[in-house]
């Protein structure tokens, strides 16, 4: 093999390259399938998931009980997502990043559950959250939405709905 | 460092990533073919997966990524559009690996950069893909790029081992700015486990940790012993560079991929495969499997064609 092989493979690895930082640097780390890595490095940070939880089919917006439990106390039975082909990381990305929970906002939650199939059964959506205190892991779930087979009811209080907003209560609790 | 040697440094990785001294051998063509299958069906596979599931499941746009900054990518979402273009991504792969046409496999990784962008819109970013897709990105270059197999098998290894290592490195760095010295604090990954039990329970209805997690949750003392073979495993990856260091380093990585899946239940998988792939010399077996002779017949002389 001439030399010139190698030589023209480095200068298109460092044209790659230059693309690659340029990319990642203007959109946030990430510009598939360029990335800087960043997942877990925000280690220790309080962490916001989902869970999904049937309810009673006669379960009304009025009969729950939209405060914050700790995770055992979460009300009704699992709804496991995955045998429905329902990621759980769009379920949680949903709760955990919707600062506004304007109509269409809801209605692409909704129709993570609804679009090409029909609930049987009452939904209770939970923002489910996890600090660290005392080296354990102190786990607290507040509902945020109930999908009724048709209709959707939000947590009544503005303030719960959103993470930003529980944030902010947290801390003034303190 | 001096002037001659930081600007000799560039050049000294040119034989390291691209040379061999060794004439080819019928394993290593084999093996490069293998690979590149391997990363086509794979890329194929991605998009079959995503297009059921966002033909299924998704209908609007919560965060907008990579061309999807520039383009609505909310066609995808209906009249099969996503399944289309998982077709052309097949199709696309098969034209570039039969070699009947040289930009096939960088107009595949338009179409995959598209469905990726439409499947993780609504807010996850997810990493288990970018190793595929920087593989069809490196086949696609050295398909457009080389006229010689020979160089266009040299070129993806090398440039694969070049992007693979310094990525992982890039993931210790952010880290380390993310977080600090203190990264590997034991106490760290009693939140993953504890973000985990949610996440499976969530997924599957129950969660049972395994002796591992039991471990770190007993004392998290463990968890520190586990993050720091991780973290040292990523911030060493870029001497994968180093013909010299390759195999034992790629084979750590995989080792710290195995830590990920018993610590944390996450299993990358196509990056995972990728690099078992990558980081033992099956060309040698395959060698060995077809019974060439190194010193005979089966050598060719593969750098007569032009780069």
């Amino acid at each position: 093999m001439s030399s010139t092989g190698p030589r023209k493979a480095l200068r298109i690895i460092g044209i790659v390259l230059a693309v690659y930082a340029l990319l990642v640097a203007t959109h946030k780390g990430e510009f598939w399938p360029f990335s800087i890595y960043p997942m877990f490095s925000q280690a220790g940070n309080p962490w916001t998931r989902a869970v999904v939880r049937e309810v009673p089919p006669e379960t009304t917006a009025e009969s729950i009980d939209w405060s914050t439990v700790p995770f055992e106390n979460v009300a009704g039975e699992p709804y496991p997502l995955a045998p429905k082909n329902i990621n759980q990381n769009d379920v949680a990305n949903y709760v955990s990043k919707t600062d506004d929970w304007a109509p269409g906002r809801v209605q692409g939650l909704r129709s993570l559950f609804t679009k090409n199939r029909t609930l049987t059964a009452p939904l209770l959506v939970y923002r489910v959250r996890g600090v660290l205190a005392d080296d354990t892991v102190s786990v607290s779930a507040t509902p945020v939405m109930l999908f009724a087979p048709d209709t959707t009811h939000l947590n009544p209080s503005p303030a719960a709905r959103t993470l930003g907003s529980t944030v902010a209560e947290s801390s003034a609790a303190k | 460092m001096s002037a001659s040697s930081s600007r000799s440094f560039p050049l000294s990785l040119a034989p390291e990533l691209f040379g061999d001294d060794t004439p080819e051998t019928r394993g290593d063509r084999v093996y490069f073919r293998l690979l590149e299958l391997f990363i086509l069906v794979y890329a194929a596979w991605f998009c079959w997966d995503w297009g059921f599931y966002i033909q299924q499941n998704i209908s609007s746009v919560l965060l907008p990524l990579g061309l999807a900054n520039y383009v609505d990518v909310s066609l995808f979402f209906d009249h099969q559009v996503a399944l289309i273009n998982a077709s052309l991504v097949t199709l696309l792969g098969a034209l570039g690996f039969f070699r009947l046409w040289r930009p096939a496999y960088l107009l595949a990784l338009i179409s995959f950069h598209f469905q990726y962008v439409a499947r993780y819109s609504l807010g996850e970013i997810s990493h288990g893909s970018n190793l595929i897709g920087m593989g069809v990105l490196g086949l696609g270059i050295a398909l457009l790029a080389f006229r010689s197999e020979s160089m266009r098998r040299r070129f993806t290894f090398g440039y694969l081992y070049f992007f693979i290592g310094l990525g992982y490195t890039s993931a210790a760095v952010s880290k380390l700015i993310g977080t600090g010295l203190y990264w590997p604090d034991g106490r760290h990954l009693l939140m993953w486990i504890g973000e985990r039990k949610v996440d499976t329970l969530s997924k599957f209805g129950a969660f049972d940790p395994n002796v591992l997690q039991d471990l770190v949750l007993t004392d998290y003392r463990f968890g520190t012993a586990i993050l720091l073979f991780g973290l040292f495993a990523e911030a060493v990856s870029f001497l994968m560079w180093w013909k010299s260091y390759r195999y034992p380093i790629v084979l750590l990585v995989v080792g710290m991929h195995i830590g990920i899946y018993f610590s944390m239940n996450i299993f990358f998988a196509a990056s995972t495969y990728l690099l078992i792939l990558l980081g033992l010399p099956w060309n040698r077996v395959i060698d060995a499997l077809l019974s060439s002779d190194p010193s005979g017949e089966d050598r060719v002389a593969s750098q007569k064609a032009p780069a």
